[in-house]
């Protein structure tokens, strides 16, 4: 669904501010372009630069202000609702029970839980505590190349919170060591915002230079968004510290433009916060967007939905930030409005005013037509306004009158001229009018704005015929002709299938409708007796009922082949074993015996395996598989083999003895 | 003209009768017993293979495995029949220097059982 790409945009490409949006195509180099395009395809509708879709509106600013009131339950929750609260610009309930909860559970062994007292007791006023040697000492020692980021942050907050002194420099080239060693994207944000501690005097541009490292790191999800893989808590807490750290060295970070708004669009797109830390994040980051002094989002938010009428003549805008604070002291300005439909401009650089927290401006005054318009708004006033150029749809309605409105009956073969009968809206025509074989009704009318009187083509101009026996209802388009005004006609035997043939009297409606439309009509006009020439309509309508069971299908099974009867089959097994019978008797006729059998055992063995080979055989028909059969064969076969081989060979012998012993007595006849 | 194709055909009737008991006579003293009672049983494969096919073109192929099964057990057993009577005569010992009785019966043993494993296969 959303692309997932690195953002490797180098550092050294500049984009530039698109005035009235669009400037973003002109990127150099064909990939640049094709990404600038894709970004293009994926943004909101009617936007050309990138405009934030999501930020802190009031009710979220509330459901996260309700997680991080929840009461403490340890010192780190505490820190993360008392510092949370206050870059919301917000305070803590009571800040007397809050100062002393944390002096009674702050633990003087852990160098995290003195970063998390420090930093709250800054944040509350009139909360104090001395620190002891040992604790100093504890701290100091912690900020070494032997302690992990994390401690060294710890440490160093700590220190700075509690009013220590500490060496800037050592602290540095401390944290410089650690982070060659450890990668990971927490442990750089902590060290930005561990920098953001140290005095000025020491040299931290290398530490600003992760932040534009870690921006490379960013995924971008659809031009849109764009987030740690890690998650939006991280996403935040880099923002915060980006910033911190900005403002204290007093360097604009390495973010550009479009990327604030993607960070904003994915950092506030979570509403919902499950823990604490998460709603601590969200908070810093909101606060740092809005208060820093390189990067301010704004956001631009229409009174209700942008839509002028004649009774609404005014377009009201609200200027915000990422928390919904309003920012008054701006100039907001129009830029040029264009008619959607005509691509032509209506309005020119025209400054809004200034009414109470709205800025104002009467578009109705250049008495536009109805339709929608693309307003082109920039809001000045600071340079560090960014997405400060957006593109607003708004839609002027009017009101629609209906004039001319001609009913009448024309006679087919125009021999009678045609009666016409004007009516008035709201008024019903008296008297019926009929439309059958020789006869066609015929409806005319025009339709105008009523403020300007400009004609007017709406998006719905219907014709409903309503019979009033059977309910049943058919609706026609009417269409404009070219001198835009609208025509319907009713022709009986070319509408037969519609009406189904059922004459009657029909009540007929006219329905206007469009978006910008104020004053959509449905207004009953006159009725209309429509005959229809053959009564082979059904006596009793009945509306088509699509969702009635269908016909239930009945799987036809593959017909098994035909066999002959059981009669012919069970003959011919008995005739097939007739040979048998056939082989036995002549057996016995020509003498066959087995009374040369010997009992050897190898005969034995012989016989019995040869046998358990038939039976293997049945047994294969019956159950087994080839694979089996051959296991069982080879054993049974092996075993025959060797019996069989011996009796053979016996019977061999006593062959060739009888052979020898005959061939003995003839040779001693013969002498 | 009548009398002499019929006296032609009593005839020759007569010589088929006689070429016939002749043949019987012969083959009952001159063929050893062993070879007899072979003969009876290809006799008996025959007459049972040409059932099978009489059947199967009385009522039709269906299930044709089962039909080529049993016709070629009938065939194959003939076959391998043949082949032991050729190898048991005694008068064919010249031509079979190096094969005994024995080791006939014990090759016809071994295809059968080959025969026999393939047909029983093939019968479903």
């Amino acid at each position: 669904m959303m692309a997932r790409s690195g953002a490797g945009r180098g550092a050294g490409r500049k984009r530039r501010r698109g005035a009235g949006g669009g400037g973003n195509m002109a990127a150099p180099g064909p990939r640049l372009r094709l990404e600038a395009a894709l970004g293009f395809l994926l943004v909101l509708a009617g936007a050309q630069a990138l405009v934030p879709s999501h930020r802190l509106d009031a009710r979220d600013l509330a459901r996260l202000r309700a997680v991080l009131e929840r009461p403490f339950t340890d010192v780190r929750s505490a820190y993360y609702s008392i510092v949370g609260l206050s870059s919301l610009g917000a305070r803590v309930a009571d800040e007397k029970a809050a100062c002393k909860f944390i002096k009674s559970h702050v633990d003087s062994s852990s160098v995290e839980s003195l970063f998390y007292a420090a930093q709250s007791m800054q944040v509350l006023s009139a909360c104090e505590v001395t620190i002891s040697n040992e604790t100093r000492e504890l701290l100091l020692a912690a900020v070494s190349e032997d302690s992990s980021v994390t401690q060294i942050f710890h440490a160093v907050g700590a220190l700075s919170g509690f009013g220590l002194p500490l060496a800037s420099q050592e602290a540095l080239s401390a944290l410089t060591a650690r982070l060659s060693k450890e990668e990971s994207v927490l442990a750089t944000i902590q060290a930005l915002e561990t920098a953001s501690y140290l005095s000025q005097q020491a040299d931290l541009s290398s530490i600003v230079e992760e932040i534009e490292d870690l921006v490379a790191r960013l995924d971008d999800l659809g031009g849109v968004y764009l987030q740690f893989e890690e998650g939006i808590e991280t996403t935040a807490l880099f923002v915060a510290a980006a910033y911190k750290l900005s403002d204290h060295v007093g360097t604009e970070p390495a973010i550009k433009e479009d990327q604030v708004i993607q960070l904003m669009n994915a950092i506030f797109s979570k509403k919902n916060f499950e823990t604490l830390s998460e709603a601590f994040s969200v908070a810093r980051a909101a606060g740092a967007l809005s208060q820093n002094r390189f990067h301010v989002p704004i956001v631009i938010v229409p009174d209700g939905p942008a839509a002028v009428s004649h009774h609404q003549p005014l377009l009201r805008l609200q200027v915000t930030n990422v928390m919904s604070q309003l920012l008054t002291q701006v100039s907001v300005k129009l830029d040029q409005a264009k008619s959607v439909s005509s691509k032509a401009t209506v309005l020119q650089q025209l400054p809004f005013t200034l009414s109470g927290d709205f800025f104002e401006l009467n578009f109705m005054n250049v008495k536009p037509a109805s339709g929608y318009y693309d307003f082109s708004i920039s809001v000045d006033g600071d340079k560090r306004f960014i997405a400060n150029k957006v593109e607003l749809k708004v839609k002027v309605s009017t009101e629609v009158g209906i004039t001319n409105v001609d009913l009448s009956t024309v006679d087919k073969d125009q021999s009678i001229a045609p009666k016409t009968t004007r009516v008035a809206y709201p008024a019903k025509a008296k008297g019926s009018f009929t439309a059958d074989s020789h006869q066609n009704f015929a409806l005319s009318f025009q339709l105008i704005d009523v403020n300007s009187g400009a004609e007017l083509i709406p998006h719905q101009t219907f014709v409903r015929l309503h019979n009033q026996k059977t309910g049943q209802e058919v609706v026609f388009v009417a269409e404009p002709d070219s001198k835009n005004v609208y025509k319907f006609e009713l022709d009986t035997s070319e509408r037969k299938t519609e009406f189904d043939s059922a004459s009657g009297t029909y009540t007929l409606y006219l329905i206007i409708g469009d978006a910008t439309l104020e004053n959509p009509i449905l207004w009953n006009v006159a009725d209309v007796v429509i005959t229809f020439p053959e009564e082979d309509a059904p006596s009793t309508v009945q509306s088509k009922n699509l969702f009635v069971p269908k016909p239930e299908i009945q799987h036809l099974f593959r017909e098994p082949e035909k066999r002959p009867p059981t009669v012919v089959s069970n003959t011919f097994t008995a005739l097939v074993l007739s040979p048998l019978l056939l082989l036995l008797i002549l057996w016995i006729k020509i003498g066959a015996n087995i009374s040369n059998f010997s009992f050897a055992p190898s005969t034995i063995v012989f016989h019995l395996g040869h046998a358990a080979m038939l039976g293997l055989m049945y047994v294969y028909w019956t159950q087994l598989n080839m694979f089996q059969t051959l296991k069982y064969l080879a054993i049974l076969g092996g075993i025959t083999f060797l019996a069989g081989n011996r009796m053979l060979a016996q019977k061999a012998v006593k062959r060739i003895a009888a052979e020898q012993s005959s061939r003995l007595a003839k040779y001693r006849t013969l002498r | 003209m009548r009398g002499a194709a019929a006296a032609a055909a009593a005839a020759m009737a007569g010589s088929v009768r006689a070429v016939a008991r002749r043949f019987l006579s012969e083959y009952g003293g001159g063929t050893a017993g062993r070879l007899k009672a072979l003969d009876a049983f290809l006799l008996y494969v025959l007459l049972t293979g040409a059932l099978q096919f009489g059947y199967c073109l009385g009522v039709g192929t269906f299930p044709f495995n089962s039909f080529l099964s049993g016709f070629i057990s009938a065939v194959g057993s003939f076959i391998l029949g043949v082949c032991l009577r050729i190898q048991i005569n005694p008068q064919n010992k010249g031509e079979f220097q190096g094969i005994s009785p024995e080791r006939a019966f014990a090759d016809f043993l071994f295809a059968n059982t080959i025969l026999h494993l393939v047909v029983i296969n093939f019968v479903g």
